[in-house]
């Protein structure tokens, strides 16, 4: 695979030298490259391929490497598939709910001026500044014994550390900004005649929200959910911390797949690997086809 | 009245978007808001709508007073001028959506859809996105839009302000055509004179958040009455001008007064003005049939296809002055048209010389006014500067500062030390600087040149320390002042004390003051500062005996007595009212002077505002007179209003 691609750069070069002397006619002239260009493009192209394409295929040949009966083998263990599941579970959750914070944060970020809104907006990209086992060990220390919070969550009767709570905050936490940041400039951008258009005409500010608002930002929403999710697909090191890592419990596929690195099995790593990159793939594969479609119809 | 706004106020921080806007519209009109970008005309049509919250004010649709409630319950159509269509629903989906709004049934929706895009000639768009529509179809849905739910009113925002010429045009004129056809009240906004002459039954001209002028279109173009209509609809040739003795004259030409002008003629300034269609051009004064304004040179020549254009400079006129934009220095600058003729072979060339005559002219108040404050390098200066300046930021004058020194070094160390203080102060002042007795150079300054308003320091509290109780009056107030206010053929504001506001003026009517005058200027005052009015007649002896309309000195009969006041007073509110001023009524017994010191006293007013006799010199004064004894006596600024106006 990375053999056939890397004879397009050598294959360009070929048919392009002709163009020079020949693009003497103005008509070619926005055709031509300048040298510089083709060194660039292929230092692009081998840019992407080295960090993108090669881990893959690395991950692919380690996955296969002892056949397919092996892999699915592994890969319908218990432990296995629990750490599947609890992975979905906890992705989907973060994700609904960092949409609902999110698009609610930054409607309110563009639309209303209230007290602190700078300051709020400031702090919104923290997650990414924050490394991840960083944030896991603030959560421990919030809710993990004598944590400041902890005496609230012993009072609910919820356990946060070592627990799907815990978890679910994670993952929430280090995905916090995605949604927000994707639709607040859709959302400027968008501007408010048409909201008021709907008002004039009638219709409430729920209505107005679900039939104009939403319709209006439902790509930067959308583009805020993938990332969202494919974010709480891979994270590791917050969960790391405030999982516990307990196979068959708190396990998910990042950590399954730590686990089983470290006990040498390569072959559930990998798989593992591979089905979480296969996951997050083809929700972007989804997410362009269903672009392109509802583009074209208006 | 479909549409009803009474004083609406809109402002943002310190500026004042919309201003004190009141207007009604009849059912069924097109009324177009014309103003320039930024002049708060969209916010007007918003505070309607009820997208923008009303700060003050009362806006009544068919009777109902919706200030309060949300847009979604105004039952308004309102076109965006970014036609803001739902990007994402088709044609027939966003004309639907009003009635979808209100849960009509899809039998009736479709027929209502069908029915208006057929209106906007869009018949079978139904279908389409927005985004395969060109700008002009896109607004035609958006009318359609706003009209399908059968709004009481519709409004638009500039609505053709994004399209080209050639569509703006036609879909002008479909617009028309719709609304004829439903008779539905509508308020267009637009900063397009073509627009807005083409399309109004009535258009209101808005500047600055004010609603200037409101009248048909014919009557804003050739009988505005500020100066801001005139140059703002059409193009202006606006002279400066004063009257004397209900006529102007410019140069040659003696114009009347209207009879309805000529009755209040106050002797102010007024504005003469000539469309470029008025002024005639001859190359030979004999061949002009019409009266001549004056000989000058063309400067150019504009061919805009069907008419002509010239532009001309005249000589100087003495005592007229050009206003408006096109006005270089030397000389009155002139726009001249020349109708185009066929076979008429009428050639001007650059530099050629000819008469200009005059076929139809309008005279307009003159409201754009200059103070001139008087410095005399007493401690007082400092109050009547400060009071000066806020004064003329409001009522939008500009400021001579007129420094009277006893020597001439002296004087430019007083005019060096002002430049540098009011540096950075609005609006940026004129120096003038003369040596000798103030009242003597302030006689000789208002002889030149025409003020609106004298400003003079008063007495200060500093001063009134230092001074003794006998003489500080005499010294003070009791000279200088007396003898400015006496002299002054303007109105004189005494800066009396330092007043870091002004909130509250008392205009004072009291009887046998000369004039409504006052009370008009004191309207203004209190209009373009925003204070309260409150309007003081004084019941008293003086009363008595120049109201006896019998001239036999008989104190008339109590009946009499308190209709001629009440009328008096009626008057007075009738003429602030028109000038969009509330005011309080006060009527006191006893003497004047003292009955209006102690209801200043009592209100706390700020100002007082009283008429002055005009007079020749100091010794024609009348025995007694109140505005100069109020002066002498007063503790705060006091207004003393003149002018020639007689009853």
């Amino acid at each position: 695979m990375s053999e056939s691609r890397d004879a397009d750069p050598a294959a360009a070069p070929e048919t392009a030298p002709p163009a020079p002397p020949s693009a003497v006619g103005p008509k070619r002239g926005a055709k031509r490259r300048r040298p510089v260009e083709w060194v660039l493009i292929g230092l692009v192209l081998f840019y992407a391929l080295l960090l993108l394409l090669g881990p893959l295929a690395s991950l692919v040949w380690g996955a296969f490497g002892e056949g397919v009966s092996r892999l699915l083998a592994e890969l319908t263990t218990p432990d296995a598939v629990h750490a599947l599941k609890l992975t979905l579970i906890l992705s989907v959750a973060a994700t609904v709910l960092n949409t609902l914070l999110g698009v609610t944060a930054a409607w309110l970020f563009v639309r209303d001026d209230f007290r602190g809104r700078r300051f709020l907006n400031a702090i919104v990209d923290t997650p990414f500044a924050v490394s991840p086992v960083i944030a896991g060990f603030m959560l421990i220390l919030l809710f993990g014994r004598n944590g400041w919070l902890a005496p609230l969550a012993d009072a609910l009767g919820i356990k946060v550390v070592f627990a799907l709570p815990g978890m679910l905050l994670a993952t929430m936490f280090v995905s916090i900004p995605f949604v927000i940041r994707e639709v607040m400039p859709v959302l400027e951008q968008m501007g408010t005649e048409q909201e008021n258009a709907a008002q004039t005409l009638g219709a409430s500010g729920w209505r107005t929200f679900w039939r104009v608002t939403l319709p209006g930002i439902r790509w930067g929403v959308l583009y805020g959910v993938s990332l969202t999710f494919a974010r709480a697909l891979g994270e590791f090191g917050a969960l790391l911390v405030v999982s516990g890592s307990i196979s068959g419990l708190t396990e998910t596929s990042t950590l399954f797949i730590f686990r089983t690195l470290d006990e040498r099995n390569t072959v559930a790593a990998y798989g593992m690997a591979l089905v979480l990159a296969l996951l997050s793939f083809s929700l972007l594969m989804v997410m362009e086809v269903v672009k392109k479609r509802t583009r074209r119809t208006s | 009245m479909s549409i009803v706004l009474r004083n609406l106020v809109k402002t943002y921080g310190e500026h004042t978007v919309v201003d004190n806007v009141s207007l009604e519209i009849a059912d069924g009109e097109l009324f177009v808001l014309l103003g320039a970008s930024g002049s708060g005309k969209s916010t007007i049509l918003r505070m309607i709508a009820g997208l923008v919250p009303v700060d003050s004010g009362q806006v009544l649709l068919h009777g109902r007073d919706v200030t309060d409630l949300s847009p979604q319950e105004r039952n308004t159509g309102f076109v965006f001028q970014n036609y803001s269509l739902f990007q994402h629903m088709t044609v027939a989906e966003n004309v639907e959506f009003g009635l979808q709004v209100r849960k009509r049934p899809q039998a009736e929706r479709v027929v209502k859809r069908d029915e208006l895009l057929a209106l906007v000639g869009l018949a079978g768009f139904a279908g389409r996105y927005p985004s395969q529509l060109s700008g002009g179809q896109q607004q035609r849905v958006a009318v359609a839009r706003a009209l399908a739910f059968e709004p009481s009113v519709l409004l638009l925002d500039e609505p053709f302000g994004a399209l080209d010429v050639k569509i703006r045009g036609a879909l002008r004129r479909a617009l028309r055509d719709i609304q004829r056809s439903l008779r539905v009240t509508t308020i267009l906004v637009t900063h397009d004179q073509e627009e807005a002459f083409e399309l109004a039954d009535r258009i209101g001209v808005v500047d600055h958040g004010r609603l200037l002028e409101v009248g048909p279109p014919a009557e804003l173009y050739r009988r505005p009455q500020h100066e801001f209509v005139a140059t703002f609809v059409g193009e202006a040739n606006l002279l400066g001008v004063r009257s004397d003795g209900g006529r102007v004259r410019v140069g040659e030409l003696t114009l009347p007064l209207p009879v309805r002008l000529a009755e209040q003629d106050p002797g102010i300034r007024w504005a003469a003005l000539f469309r470029p269609e008025e002024l005639a051009v001859a190359r030979e004064r004999e061949e002009l049939s019409e009266p001549v304004l004056g000989e000058g040179v063309v400067e150019e020549v504009l061919d805009l296809g069907a008419a002509r254009r010239l532009r001309l400079r005249l000589q100087p006129i003495p005592g007229v002055w050009p206003l408006g934009r096109d006005f270089g220095e030397a000389g009155v600058a002139l726009l001249a048209a020349l109708p185009w003729k066929p076979g008429s072979d009428l050639e001007f060339r650059n530099g050629d010389r000819v008469w200009v005559g005059v076929r139809g002219y309008h005279l307009l108040p003159r409201l754009a006014r200059t103070f001139l404050i008087l410095v005399d390098g007493t401690s007082g200066s400092s109050e009547a500067l400060e009071q000066g300046f806020r004064l003329a930021r409001a009522m939008a004058a500009s400021v001579t500062l007129l420094c009277v020194a006893p020597t001439q070094s002296a004087g430019e160390r007083i005019v060096a030390e002002l430049r540098e203080a009011l540096a950075r102060q609005k609006p940026a002042p004129a120096f003038k600087l003369r040596v000798g007795d103030v009242v003597e150079e302030l006689a000789g300054e208002t002889a030149r040149e025409a003020y609106d308003l004298v400003v003079a320091p008063g007495r200060s509290e500093d001063v009134k320390a230092r001074l003794s109780e006998r003489i500080q009056s005499e010294v003070v107030a009791g000279i200088t002042s007396e003898r400015l206010v006496g002299s002054s053929p303007f109105p004189v504001l005494v800066a009396h004390g330092p007043r870091p506001e002004l909130k509250r003026i008392l205009l004072c009517t009291a009887a046998g003051e000369p004039g409504k005058l006052d009370v008009f200027f004191g309207g203004q005052v209190a209009r373009t500062t925003g204070a309260a009015a409150t309007l003081l007649f004084v019941d008293g002896p003086a009363f008595g005996a120049v109201s006896a309309e019998g001239g036999d000195g008989r104190a008339p009969d109590a009946w009499k007595r308190r209709f001629w006041i009440e009328r008096h007073l009626e008057q007075g509110l009738q003429t602030l009212a028109a000038q969009g001023v509330q005011a309080q009524v006060s009527v006191r017994q006893g003497d004047a002077l003292e009955q209006i010191l102690a209801a200043a006293q009592e209100g706390e007013h700020d100002l007082i505002v009283i008429g002055g006799h005009l007079v020749q010199t100091w010794a024609d004064l009348p025995e007694r007179d109140l505005s100069i004894e109020l002066v002498a006596r007063a503790d705060r600024p006091v207004l003393v209003v003149k002018g020639s106006f007689s009853r």
